[in-house]
This record gives structure tokens, C-alpha cells and sequence, in this order.
């Protein structure tokens, strides 16, 4: 019993959460919405790097930050392909990556959705028409929403992926 | 810039002479000698040199460089402040010297993809960049080939498909990951040998994420390829830049203003620091740490977001520009990074302290994926993966540029070369970047941050310290396009010493040892 009541008294352990911004709340408000409809409460994403400068993995990557924490949202970034609902492809697609691209998407299950994100992935960037890519990632891929940036920054990927949500949710 | 060094190449007489005749010695715009070399001679020399101790950090090819249209090699030998670079004819009468200098060994294949250029006697002819779907005979880098899309192979036979080294034996089984990893990160392939949980054999392959870098610099004029420099290694944009620009006025011949050095010289430091602490994050990920990583990725966003405040990029992109920086930085946008950076110290201090102070840690971390100093010199491994593991190599000490032979940063060495050894490098490394950064703000000096940078035939070598280690950049203007642009990043070399790195670890401990040596997939493939 003491110890129960010292459990309330004594200062708590965890810390503040830090401060966030209202944009990523209200677009990770429309996006657990949306998720909630219409995916099951889990939006299961896959990323792919077909040939990014790095950058934009560094983004995606924040998006799972304290600041960020996507998974409040109903996202998760999932392993396999096999697990997942959206491919989010970076980077211009380069011959070398092309087979393995294709091998992950076909390795999706059906309802599926690609999004390119970055310049380089929506339309071939400073790469386009060079020798060693064949250019953004619809060359390859049926591309269902594009989000471009040198990179993006995080918040603009969450912006990007509610708009797929809302896309998703017309069809 | 040139002054450390050292106007006479004297030191060059004294490792040849009177072996090997060393005349038409002579020095290049940004400090380096290059010495033409014949055939008969190569040999010799190259084992000349690796008795002195070189490391053989760089090898360019390049059509038209000599007398006649044919390909020149360029290899770039590195000791203490000396660089020597080794012109010979791309022949195919030249030796492979992957033997003598194991670094030789990708940039060879490298040359060979990009050029043709054959190596006598070379026991990895493997293609390197080029990967089994570009046709038979192409060869990107040369002149005759004009950057256009080309028709890929449709089909892959099993023929054509990579032969990985073979390793077998009771038990010994395969475990083949990538080129599309678990985790959000670049692509590449890792074929691991094991038996049972224990790393037996690592084989790593990379250049799934080449975008011929190279050929689209080729033709530009300098001031447009700054964009391609940033788009090399993301995090590594700044440095990447600046060694381009480095590169670019030391052929024009220019002094750069000293305000826009010390511009320059904080944002090399805030990219160092956004980079370490990255990896810091991602080691402790990588032992199921949340507590810790949160600290640092808390830390990360708050310093990417300092990065924005400051550039109006968090990749501190578009600031750097040939002959200075793009604008000024406002006396009250410099005060409030340093009271930023006094802020972040103390936190950064708090979340070192959580996670040196946790024994799990710690015991995943210690002798855990050892690199031996005796990698160091053959492999060129540099940045805090050397550092760790005995070496006291800085580019910034050893070929200081901009203001850093005045500002001479703390180099922290350590000798267990384990990741947790790696990790203790970063975290002083961090540390002495914010000594650096506040002392350069209290002592910035008025001025204009940018000069004309006037148009002019030549080439010239840079070498930066980016937050991976040394990058290189060897460029070559001719009437104003660039015609040439070589980059070699840290991570190429660093790359290699990974399947020493894992031998005798476990398979679950191999994130933590890739994370720890931070490699990057786009600036090695190019």
C-alpha cells in the first residue's frame, strides 16, 4: 500500500514529450483517420531505394523520430514486401536496381499503392536521360502519388502519404 | 592553402633516387606533384613506394590526358602531408597492383568498367560498377561515348549472374541479404558464409545505386556541377561541394575571402555532427537501445532542424558555391546558432552519460566487430573508422584547407578498434566540431564571403575530411566545361574493410558493425 502511494507522489521517470508541430498533428490526425477506414486501423509501408542520394532515407527515417513517431498514425514501416500496403520508392531508377525494384513490388499483395518520393524518383531528377537510369520510378512501376523535394522533409511525406489515403479512399 | 604543403618536391629525390630517375616531377595547382611514369618503370616504383609506406587513396582514368588520345592513369599515393601522383599509360601493358596495394583492387575494376583498360596479371576481373544487365563492351567513361539511355540486357542468364567467392566445408552455409535490406536503408548485397551463428566469410557488393555521377559532371560548366556534388552522398553534401569548389578555384587560381571559410568551415563542422549522431542513434537501435537512441535521434532532428533555421536546408544544402558561399550569415543568425550549440552541448553530454554508463550496452558494443590497424595502410581506410583503430589520420591535419591549419581540430585516437571505439571517436569528435564551430563564430572576421572566379584550362586535385573520412575530388576544366570530375569518398575505401570487420562476429551483430562504420551506398556507387 505504501508503495502504491508513493508511486503517485514521486516525481514520474518518463519526460516531457517534445514539443511538435501542428501540421505534422493535423495531417497525422487526417492520415489515422483515413487509415482507420480504410486499411484497418494499419497502413503496413515498404521502402525501397532504386538509387537516392541518401537524403531521403534520412527523412524516412525521421519520420519514426520522437518528434515525429509515425506509428501514432496508424503507420508502420514493415521488412518484407509481402507485409506491406505501400511501396515508397527513392531515387532515380538505376539499371542496376531495376530487376530487384520489380522483384519487390510483384512481391506485394493486391490492393497495392507506390509513391515516389524525391525528385529523382518522381521524374529522374539531374538523371534524367543519363546513361546508368531509366528515369522516375513510373518507367517501371505504376506510380499512384509522387512527393517531390530535394528531399522532402518529413513533414511533407506524411503530407504526401494523407493524400494518397484520400486518393486511395475515392477508388 | 598550399603553404603546409611545401613549395619544393625534394622529398620526392630522397625515396627514388638513384633507383628510379624521378624527373619531369612537377607541382600541381593544389599542392600535389605528379610524376609521368613509364611502363618499365612502374613496377619498380610502385614497390618503391610501398616500402616508404603509401597508401594508394585514388586512381583516375582519363582519355586524352597525355600526348595522344589514349587513357592516362592517375594514381594517387598518399603519406603524411605528401601526395604523389603516378601518371602511366592505360595500355594494357601495365601490371595489376592489387597485390602490393589491396586498395588497388576496386579502383582497377573500376577503371577497367569505365575505360576498358586492362590490368596484366589482376586476379579480380570481375566488373564492378557495371552490373550483369549493361551490354558486353560498354564502357561509360569514355569520350566516344556520348551520355544518352542505353538498351539494357533483357534477360540475365544464370551465365552472366556475379560469381561470388565460394566458401564450403562441413557446416558452412550461405546467407545471401539485399539488395533490398529490412530496414530503411540504401541497397547493396551482403553474401555472408556461416557456420552456425559465427561469420566465417563476408563478400560484400555494391553499385546498385550507380547513376554515372561522373559522366554527368562531364561537359557542364563548374558552377552547374554543384547540384551533381551535392547529389554524391546526401549527408556528405557539404564536404562533397566543398572539395569541388576547392578543386575548381585552385585551377582559377583563386583565394577564397576569409569570411566565407569560416562560413564554410561551420557547416562542414554542423554536417559532422548531424552525421555522427546519426550513427550514434543507429548503434543503439541496432542493441535495442530505445532509451539511448531516442537521446540522439531527439538530438539529430533538433540539429537538422538548426541546419533549416541556418541554411534554409537540413541537409545545409545550396550554401557553398565556387569561389565562397552563396550569402552571408547575419551576426544574429550566428549568435543564435552558438547559443543553440551551447544548449545541444549540454544535452548531448546527458545522453552520452545514459549511454556509457549502461552496462548492455557497453558489453554489445566492446570487441565487438574489430578492424586491426594493419588494415588502415593497405585498404585507405579513413575517419573515424581508422581513428578508431590506431590510425592519427585527419585530412584536415594532414593536407589542412581553408582555415583549418589555424584551427587545428582535437583528433581523438583510439586502439581496441571495436565499435565501441568507433562510438567514443564520434562522441569527441562531436564534441571538438562544437569547440570548433564556437570559437570560429567569436572570431569571424568582416568581410565579403564570395570573389569572381575567372574561367581557366587545368586540373587539380582536393582531398576534404568529411564526417566518413577523406574524400577526393580530382577535376579537369577545359575551355570552361568540365572534362573530367573523379570522386572517390571515404566510403569506397571504408567499404572494404567490413568483411574483416564481421569475421568471427555473429550474424545478429552485423547491423551494429555496418552502422557503426557508417558507409554510404550512393556516394560509393556513384
Amino acid at each position: 500500500m505504501v508503495n502504491a502511494l508513493s508511486c503517485f507522489i514521486k516525481k514520474k521517470l518518463t519526460e516531457d514529450e517534445p514539443i511538435r508541430d501542428d501540421d505534422v498533428e493535423r495531417i497525422g490526425r487526417e492520415i489515422h483517420a483515413e487509415v482507420d477506414a480504410i486499411f484497418g486501423r494499419s497502413l503496413a509501408i515498404r521502402e525501397l531505394d532504386t538509387g537516392s542520394d541518401n537524403a531521403t532515407e534520412i527523412e524516412i527515417n525521421n519520420l519514426t523520430n520522437p518528434y515525429y513517431d509515425a506509428e501514432r498514425f496508424g503507420i508502420t514501416f514493415v521488412a518484407s514486401p509481402r507485409h506491406a500496403d505501400v511501396l515508397l520508392v527513392t531515387g532515380a531508377v538505376t539499371h542496376n536496381m531495376a530487376i530487384a525494384a520489380k522483384k519487390t513490388y510483384d512481391a506485394m499483395p493486391a490492393p497495392k499503392f507506390v509513391v515516389a518520393v524525391g525528385d529523382e524518383a518522381c521524374t529522374g531528377g539531374i538523371f534524367a536521360g543519363t546513361y546508368a537510369v531509366m528515369g522516375g520510378v513510373d518507367k517501371i512501376l505504376p506510380v499512384d502519388m509522387k512527393i517531390p523535394g530535394n528531399p522532402p522533409t518529413p513533414a511533407e511525406i506524411l503530407a504526401g502519404l494523407s493524400a494518397l489515403m484520400k486518393k486511395a479512399r475515392q477508388n | 592553402m598550399t603553404s603546409s604543403k611545401g613549395s619544393t618536391t625534394g622529398w620526392i629525390a630522397d625515396i627514388f633516387e638513384p633507383v628510379i630517375p624521378a624527373d619531369g616531377v612537377r607541382q600541381g595547382q593544389g599542392g600535389e606533384v605528379y610524376l609521368p611514369i613509364g611502363s618499365t618503370d612502374f613496377a619498380r616504383t610502385v614497390t618503391q613506394l610501398a616500402s616508404h609506406q603509401f597508401t594508394l587513396i585514388g586512381l583516375v582514368g582519363i582519355e586524352g590526358f597525355g600526348q595522344g588520345p589514349g587513357t592516362s592513369l592517375l594514381y594517387i599515393f598518399e603519406k603524411l602531408e605528401h601526395i604523389l601522383i603516378l601518371i602511366a599509360d592505360g595500355d594494357g601493358t601495365l601490371p595489376s597492383i592489387a597485390k602490393v596495394f589491396p586498395s588497388a583492387s576496386w579502383f582497377e575494376r573500376e577503371c577497367r568498367d569505365g575505360f576498358g583498360v586492362e590490368f596484366k596479371d589482376a586476379f579480380d576481373t570481375r566488373r564492378l560498377f557495371l552490373h550483369e544487365t549493361y551490354p558486353d563492351n560498354f564502357h561509360p567513361l569514355k569520350k566516344s561515348f556520348a551520355n544518352a539511355p542505353i538498351t539494357p540486357k533483357k534477360d540475365v542468364t544464370p551465365a552472366d549472374e556475379y560469381p561470388f567467392r565460394k566458401v564450403s566445408g562441413d557446416g558452412v552455409y550461405q546467407v545471401p541479404v539485399g539488395p533490398v535490406h529490412a530496414g530503411i536503408i540504401e541497397p547493396g548485397h551482403f553474401r555472408f558464409s556461416v557456420i552456425g551463428e559465427t561469420i566465417f566469410n563476408l563478400e560484400v557488393r555494391m553499385f546498385y545505386k550507380h547513376r554515372g555521377i561522373e559522366k554527368l559532371a562531364e561537359g557542364k560548366e563548374t558552377g552547374q556541377c554543384l547540384a551533381v556534388a551535392e547529389a554524391v552522398s546526401g549527408d556528405e553534401s557539404v564536404a562533397n561541394t566543398t572539395a569541388f569548389c576547392m578543386a575548381a578555384e585552385q585551377i582559377a587560381g583563386v583565394t577564397v575571402p576569409e569570411r566565407a571559410w569560416y562560413i564554410r568551415t561551420i557547416l562542414l563542422e554542423m554536417e559532422r555532427i548531424t552525421s555522427h549522431l546519426g550513427d550514434q542513434g543507429g548503434m543503439l537501435v541496432d542493441v535495442g537501445f530505445p532509451l539511448g537512441a531516442n537521446q540522439f535521434s531527439v538530438l539529430r532532428e533538433d540539429m537538422m532542424r538548426q541546419n533549416a533555421v541556418f541554411t534554409g536546408s537540413r541537409f545545409l544544402r545550396g550554401m557553398i558555391r565556387i569561389g565562397g558561399v552563396v550569402r552571408d550569415m547575419p551576426n544574429e543568425d550566428l549568435e543564435f546558432l552558438a547559443s543553440f550549440l551551447s544548449m545541444f552541448r549540454k544535452r548531448y553530454q546527458v545522453g552520452l552519460k545514459i549511454v556509457l554508463s549502461t552496462t548492455s550496452v557497453i558489453d554489445r558494443f566492446a570487441t565487438t566487430g574489430v578492424i586491426s590497424r594493419s588494415l588502415i595502410q593497405p585498404l585507405a581506410l579513413s575517419g573515424p573508422v581508422a581513428r578508431a583503430s590506431g590510425s592519427t589520420g585527419d585530412t584536415r591535419i594532414q593536407h589542412p584547407y581553408g582555415l583549418y591549419d589555424r584551427y587545428r581540430p582535437a583528433v581523438r585516437t583510439l586502439h581496441d578498434g571495436d565499435v565501441l571505439a568507433r562510438f567514443t571517436v564520434k562522441a569527441a569528435e562531436i564534441v571538438a566540431s562544437l569547440d570548433l564551430i564556437e570559437q570560429l563564430i567569436k572570431e569571424m572576421p568582416a568581410g565579403p564571403v564570395v570573389t569572381d572566379v575567372a574561367v581557366r584550362n587545368g586540373h587539380s586535385l582536393a582531398l576534404v575530411e568529411s564526417a566518413r573520412g577523406q574524400n577526393l575530388c580530382w577535376l579537369q576544366v577545359r575551355n570552361g566545361r568540365i572534362e573530367r570530375y573523379k570522386v572517390r569518398t571515404a566510403s569506397f575505401c571504408n567499404w572494404q574493410a567490413i568483411g574483416h570487420a564481421v569475421l568471427e562476429n555473429i550474424l545478429p551483430d552485423f547491423p551494429v558493425i555496418n552502422k557503426s562504420m557508417n558507409l554510404s551506398y550512393a556516394g560509393t556507387d556513384l
